[in-house]
């Protein structure tokens, strides 16, 4: 087996006469950050949503460790070691920081509502050690001392790094940021790229979409670049900024966000 | 500012395990000696008290904390909650007039059958979400009463008479005008729903449940396995309301189609709004004050009614998440800086 994680074969997806993504095509390989840029509208969020199963390809496939994603439920592609963040946070802002995550960990968890209702040995032992690694998780990314609070009246960017600890909370081998960095200062910014890095060399594979060009090409292994549904670079950060097409996308401009 | 809620779930918090299992014990007495306090300030002119505690007071409660389980923990907007209780009304008098099985034989059969309708209803119908699922829910508590209009093998508009009462337990006789011992075993079956539903709540199902009201996509895509846990919500709400039929039937001894109308699921609805979705104290408040209030202030006689309206609208104007909301209190941090 090759050492690609995740493939895009000819990806092509049309809602009525619109284009969103045209005969896309890249790879990710195993443990590496892969940045996927574009302007506005580009098609970067459809990349995600077809991936995990929100939307089905039109045309086209998506493998995953060699099998394909098409046409599996949501959950059960998440299961099988694919989570994401979402651009506008989607948090269950009335659950506690660590419920979020708990939550997340259920997905792998065997007991189910039977025995959970009469406290099984295994039910119990599986809330336990769901528990701990929650709060491992929150310790890793940084916010383990707001465990307690709920999540809607976390500070904002506490706010995104949960989404990040929530999706590893699904244990997933493959790891979808969508723009993790929006909004986000400076300094927060330098701090992230810190954290995706140390989720990579934790043994995940990341996929990120952003548009801070200062972060993506510092962090990213490397990027591609799609505009109006098509790729138009993959390749190493500094030869993709130096791309013609990639600049003519941009307008000449690269795009800063701040 | 006051809060009952907060100050309630305080003591809880602050309290260690000999402490709760007093309060607890408290709990449960008090509700234990409702129907001993007939001569209180609690009297019900015209309508009898303690046969009012029965019914609307204690099936209410058993039918708001199973519709708790479908609205508030779930979010699932569910206007047909009276079929099931129909459903369980129905099987106890079918069984109880044609079979030789009495009441404690018919409850699980009578919970089997709310819960296969809750299955039924639940594998179409939750492919839908909010309006739509309402308004099939509500088609559904329409279908399940008409049909039993219908059908004159089983009573037709008639309904069923002569459904015998629960045999003697522990030389207790359920005769007809002995409330208490009735009020008793429906507090039984009350205390077992609780049990049930904190169990559930903060385990796995529970914060299923939570997240799928939340967010059902965002859940969906954390690896949720939504639409199971949906139908088992639905199901799990099906066989409380499935006992609270089976047990009311086992106490008016007489049913008909028109015990099951819409207005049914709505006051439920309307108990579960009014004493606050998700948190079952407050439903149990919900359906114990809608419940017992009508019949309170039945000497006001055709204003009853109006003033009924008018306290609920005005809760809902001062309290519109009901009279103990379900959002659940932060644990104190040490340091409460900014909010």
């Amino acid at each position: 087996m090759s050492d690609n994680i995740l493939s895009l074969k000819n990806v092509t997806m049309k809602f009525g006469g619109v284009v969103a993504l045209n005969d896309v095509s890249f790879d990710i390989k195993k443990q590496e950050i892969l940045g996927l840029i574009g302007p506005n509208g580009a098609g970067k969020t459809t990349v995600f949503n077809v991936i995990t199963g929100v939307y089905q390809v039109t045309e086209g496939d998506i493998t995953f460790e060699g099998a394909s994603v098409k046409g599996k439920k949501r959950y059960k592609i998440t299961r099988g070691g694919i989570a994401r963040t979402f651009q506008n946070i989607r948090l269950w802002g009335d659950m506690t920081a660590l419920e979020n995550v708990i939550t997340a960990t259920d997905t792998h968890k065997k007991s189910g509502l039977v025995s959970g209702l009469f406290g099984l040995p295994v039910s119990r032992r599986e809330e336990k050690r769901g528990k701990a690694r929650a709060q491992e998780l929150l310790d890793f990314i940084g916010i383990g001392e707001y465990a307690d609070r709920l999540a809607k009246n976390l500070p904002y960017g506490v706010q995104r790094r949960l989404e990040i600890a929530r999706a590893l909370g699904t244990e997933p081998k493959l790891l979808l940021l969508d723009e993790p960095a929006a909004g986000f200062n400076p300094a927060e910014k330098v701090e992230l790229a810190n954290t995706i890095r140390k989720i990579r060399d934790a043994g995940y594979t990341v996929l990120l979409i952003e548009h801070d060009m200062s972060l993506v090409m510092g962090v990213s292994d490397r990027v591609v670049v799609i505009d109006f549904g098509q790729k138009i670079a993959d390749d190493l950060p500094a030869k993709v900024q130096n791309d013609k097409r990639v600049i003519e996308a941009y307008l000449g401009v690269p795009e800063d966000a701040s | 500012m006051f809060n009952l809620r907060d100050w309630g779930a305080g003591i809880w918090e602050r309290s260690g395990r000999p402490v709760r299992v007093l309060i607890a014990l408290g709990a449960i007495a008090l509700a234990a000696s409702l129907p001993l306090l007939g001569g209180t300030f609690l009297k019900t002119p015209i309508a009898d008290y303690e046969s009012v505690l029965v019914f609307p007071v204690a099936i209410f409660v058993i039918m708001a904390l199973g519709l708790n389980i479908v609205i508030g923990k779930s979010g699932l907007l569910d206007l047909g909650y009276v079929a099931f209780f129909a459903i369980g009304a129905y099987t106890m008098g079918i069984l109880g007039t044609k079979t030789g099985l009495n009441s404690w034989e018919i409850l699980p059969i009578g919970i089997a059958m709310a819960m296969f309708a809750g299955l039924i209803l639940g594998v179409p119908a939750l492919r839908l979400r909010g309006d739509y699922l309402a308004i099939i829910t509500l088609g559904f508590g329409e279908i399940v009463r008409i049909t039993a209009l219908n059908l004159n093998s089983i009573g037709g508009a008639n309904g069923i008479v002569g459904i015998p009462t629960p045999p003697t337990i522990f030389g207790l006789e359920y005769t007809f005008d002995n409330h208490r011992l009735y009020f008793w075993t429906f507090l039984i079956i009350i205390l077992l729903t609780i049990w049930m539903i904190r169990r559930l709540s903060v385990r796995r199902a529970g914060r299923a449940w939570e997240s799928i009201r939340q967010d059902e996509d965002a859940a969906e895509l954390m690896g949720v396995p939504t639409f199971r846990y949906k139908i088992w919500a639905f199901v799990l709400g099906a066989s409380v309301g499935g006992a609270a039929g089976v047990l009311y039937a086992s106490k008016t001894l007489f049913i008909s189609p028109d015990n099951f109308t819409l207005q049914v699921s709505i006051l439920i609805l309307a108990c579960v709004v009014f004493g606050g979705m998700g948190n079952i104290w407050g439903v149990i408040a919900g359906a114990v004050i809608l419940g017992y209030l009508p019949d309170r202030i039945r000497f006001l006689s055709d204003a009853r009614l109006l003033v009924f309206g008018i306290v609920l609208v005005l809760m809902m104007n001062l309290r519109p998440d009901g009279l103990l909301p379900r959002k659940k209190r932060e644990k104190a941090l040490p340091e409460k800086g900014q909010a």
